[in-house]
């Protein structure tokens, strides 16, 4: 599996603006990582460093100790696979088994092997039954599961996904947090760009706050969405999880997500009764 | 008043109706919510309810669409507009792309109902205004966010004052700080009197402003209520709608056998 | 997010300063009148007066030609290489192995070059100095159909809107481990994987658009008001017809074949 770390990076537009600020950040082999920020701190072009498609101004990225600027993006994409936002921008194949099989084959999959793991990407995403179906006929939700279903079936160290719930209902979302899930418990590191707080919270061992291009926060939800870190996260135009107030609130400690509020209470009752 | 009687609606060329029998009725002065899962309908209903299906869209139509008991089903596209306006999915797809300023894309409308030059000038400045982007004026509309983006093209709609605004997952894409601006422009809009409709999958975004949810499955409106009511039915869940976190934190606390009131008290 | 450049307006010039409208039609007057007119010496001449005097006024001189030569370049070197080493029968002036070149190949490419700058100059005078939103104000106010309008409006913004647009998708399909660094029979297995996506959404967009602009009374009957008047005149009314009858002139003079260039 595949450690992935940026040092002091720093990428600068013609125009001088800088969306990414000395970044250091280390997503260890098997780690499960979120990105958030408002819209401009640098998300995603993070992101994009991770497979070559942007190349750092100042500093480098590190993919196994070994420099990315000396691979291709093409050979990248073998051990990083980035699904992006937009599912009309990619989606080109007129059959859907034949758009999840293309990142697969693309990195050298054999026909046999690609359509093996289309088939489990699709089942992994809820689509296995549109497996001979034409794109255009899959509503937007469901083509936005389809690209997910794509970077999957690459089958790559590193899962990146880029907004992977906007756009989902709650019966998406929950899949798509299961499917980290199981990614995670694959071994593979994942990482998770969102501005679904609450999603981040249930979802992810880590939690990086960027502003501005620069990480700012960099913890376990437990520790980016207590209390003391609320002005940060305010002032970088986010909420806490609401799960996180309610805690507070009732003086239960860092509460991310609902499951902690309940085992707080059901810790406090406990004692209560000692 | 805006108001859909036993509306049918299929898609041209579509095997099934995609909307049976819907009734609603937007009043003036209220924001009503559609919530639904993916594909139920919602977008749908807002392309009918803004008169582009089957005007634009194409398509077959059956049942009563009145304005003010007025029948509108036979009017144009180009009339209805000065009564009912629409806003899709993403902003970027809806800027005109003709105007090289915010101001200039917030006068489009008002410029194409031929009104006089002092008139588009002034409901233009009115609308900026009531969404509060007089400070984005002389931007360049395709260089905003997405956020900003959102409420120019809200207020190129309410600068044709229009007394309906039909709004189709106006934050669904947008950050915490964009959705904000976005809603609370939604109130302002809703307070000086325009009808709204908005369509979306956020349940906290409906819980926060509107007066009414209707739930949307299959085509059919399958629940009416004020939102606390509808969202946090145990019911809704089956329909694939988005708990609100309050009410998921009440579920939960009852499962674990724990005091579900506890979490009022904390508010 | 880089962004390529929508065309600028320049500075106030008094090409900036004619009606758009009158832009329009010096433009495709004069690639009409390339496409009438035979000889190098001629084209030149049309281009020397209505591409690069009219760029040099507007101080985008070096803008056009630059340009100009970058879009023209690749259709005339395939002129080139196909008029001069394959075709006409003639006083042959060198060989290359066996094929033959003739001096009238020669002079039919340089003219079909010429010609191919002139038209191409022409496009990029008009697209460079003119924003769509002026273009649209003048055709409106000069009462040309709103629908009519958008298609040529929506065609010219497009450009950088497909540019970008081709450019994400590109960026997502490299993320899939498209090879678009190999060589050049990879990079041509990848065009369909980044013209698909670019133009279906570009299609949708425009479908979307269509909706966007309906439910803002875009099609209403009669004129829209517009904000901005472009500044027309009687004279440059007078040199528009002026263009339209040389025009017609020109045409009837190539079919009678009175025409010397």
């Amino acid at each position: 599996m595949t450690e992935l770390r940026l040092e002091g990076v720093t990428y600068e537009y013609p125009a001088g603006v800088r969306a990414l600020d000395g970044v250091d950040l280390v997503i260890p082999a098997g780690g499960s990582l979120a990105l958030i920020g408002a819209n401009g701190s640098g998300k995603t072009t993070l992101a994009r460093h991770l497979d070559g498609l942007l190349r750092p101004t100042h500093g480098r990225v590190l993919i196994d100790g070994e420099d990315a600027a000396t691979f291709s993006v093409a050979r990248l994409a073998a051990k990083v696979g980035i699904c992006f936002q937009q599912p009309d921008r990619q989606i080109f194949q007129r059959v859907v088994r034949g758009e999840v099989e293309f990142g697969a084959r693309r990195l050298g999959a054999s026909e046999e092997e690609a359509f093996a793991r289309a088939k489990e990407a699709l089942e992994a995403v809820g689509l296995a039954d549109d497996l001979g179906r034409h794109p255009d006929d899959l509503g937007e939700t469901r083509r936005k599961l389809l690209t997910i279903a794509s970077v999957l079936a690459m089958r790559t160290s590193v899962v990146v996904l880029d907004e992977p719930t906007t756009g989902l209902d709650a019966h998406g979302a929950g899949r798509i947090g299961g499917i980290i899930r199981a990614l995670h418990e694959e071994g593979r590191s994942v990482v998770g760009i969102s501005h679904d707080i609450r999603f981040v919270a249930e979802t992810f061992d880590r939690v990086v706050l960027l502003d501005r291009g620069r990480v700012v926060l960099d913890g376990t939800p437990a520790e980016v969405f207590a209390e003391r870190a609320w002005p940060r996260l305010r002032a970088s135009g986010l909420e806490p999880p609401h799960a996180a107030i309610t805690g507070a609130r009732l003086g239960l400690g860092s509460t991310p997500t609902e499951a902690d509020v309940v085992a707080a209470l059901l810790d406090r009752e406990a004692s209560a009764v000692r | 008043m805006l108001k859909l009687q036993g509306v049918s609606y299929r898609y041209p060329g579509g095997a099934h109706e995609t909307l049976h029998a819907v009734t609603l009725e937007l009043a003036e002065g209220t924001i009503t919510g559609l919530a639904g899962a993916a594909e139920a309908g919602k977008s749908t209903l807002c392309l009918v309810a803004g008169g582009l299906a089957p005007r634009v869209i194409g398509g077959t139509i059956v049942g009563d669409i009145t304005l003010d008991g007025t029948d509108v089903t036979s009017w144009p596209m180009h009339h209805l507009a000065e009564h009912v306006v629409t806003s899709l999915q993403e902003p970027a797809g809806q800027l005109s792309l003709i105007a090289d300023t915010v101001f200039d894309e917030v006068a489009f409308g008002p410029a194409n109902l031929g009104l006089p030059p002092e008139e588009v000038v002034a409901r233009s400045d009115e609308a900026l205004h009531l969404v509060g982007i007089e400070d984005l004026r002389e931007r360049d509309p395709e260089r905003l966010s997405g956020g900003q983006q959102q409420l120019v093209v809200m207020a190129g709609l309410l600068a044709m004052r229009p007394r309906h605004l039909i709004l189709d997952e106006p934050v669904a894409h947008l950050d915490a700080a964009g959705s904000r601006l976005v809603l609370e422009a939604i109130t302002a809009i809703a307070t000086a009197g325009t009808a709204v409709l908005m369509a979306e999958q956020r349940s906290e975004a409906l819980a926060t402003v509107c007066d009414s949810v209707a739930v949307v499955a299959g085509g059919n409106i399958v629940a009416r209520g004020s939102p606390r009511e509808v969202l946090a039915h145990p019911a809704t869940i089956a329909f694939g709608i988005e708990e609100l976190p309050e009410e998921r934190l009440r579920r939960r606390l009852s499962k674990a056998g724990l005091d579900p009131d506890v979490v009022a008290a904390a508010t | 997010m880089s962004r390529i450049a929508t065309p600028s307006a320049g500075g106030p010039t008094a090409w900036h300063d004619l009606d758009p409208l009158t832009r329009l039609v010096v433009s495709v007057g004069t690639l009409v009148a390339a496409v009438l007119l035979t000889g190098v010496v001629c084209l030149l001449l049309l281009t020397l007066v209505a591409v690069l005097l009219p760029a040099a006024l507007a101080r985008q001189l070096r803008r056009v030609l630059v340009t100009g030569l970058l879009l023209a370049l690749p259709l005339a070197l395939s002129v080139i290489i196909v008029n001069v080493l394959f075709s006409i029968e003639g006083t042959v002036v060198a060989s290359l192995g066996p094929l033959e070149i003739t001096e009238e190949g020669i002079a039919l490419a340089a003219e079909v070059v010429a010609r191919v700058l002139t038209m191409a100059g022409a496009a990029v005078l008009f697209y460079v100095t003119t924003r769509p939103s002026e273009l649209v104000a003048s055709l409106q106010h000069h009462g040309v159909s709103a629908r009519l309008t958008f298609v040529i409006h929506n065609g010219v913004a497009m450009i950088p809107r497909l540019a970008e647009r081709a450019h994400e998708v590109t960026a997502a399909q490299r993320a899939r481990g498209l090879d678009t660094e190999g060589n050049w029979l990879r990079r041509g297995r990848g065009v369909v994987a980044v013209a698909a996506p670019t133009v279906l959404s570009a299609v949708r967009e425009t479908e979307m658009r269509t909706l966007a602009l309906e439910t803002r009374g875009f099609t209403r009957p009669g004129r829209p008001t517009v904000l901005r008047v472009p500044h027309d005149s009687s004279t440059q009314r007078v040199a528009r017809w002026g263009v339209a009858l040389a025009l017609v002139l020109l045409t009837l003079a190539r079919a009678t074949g009175a025409l010397p260039c």
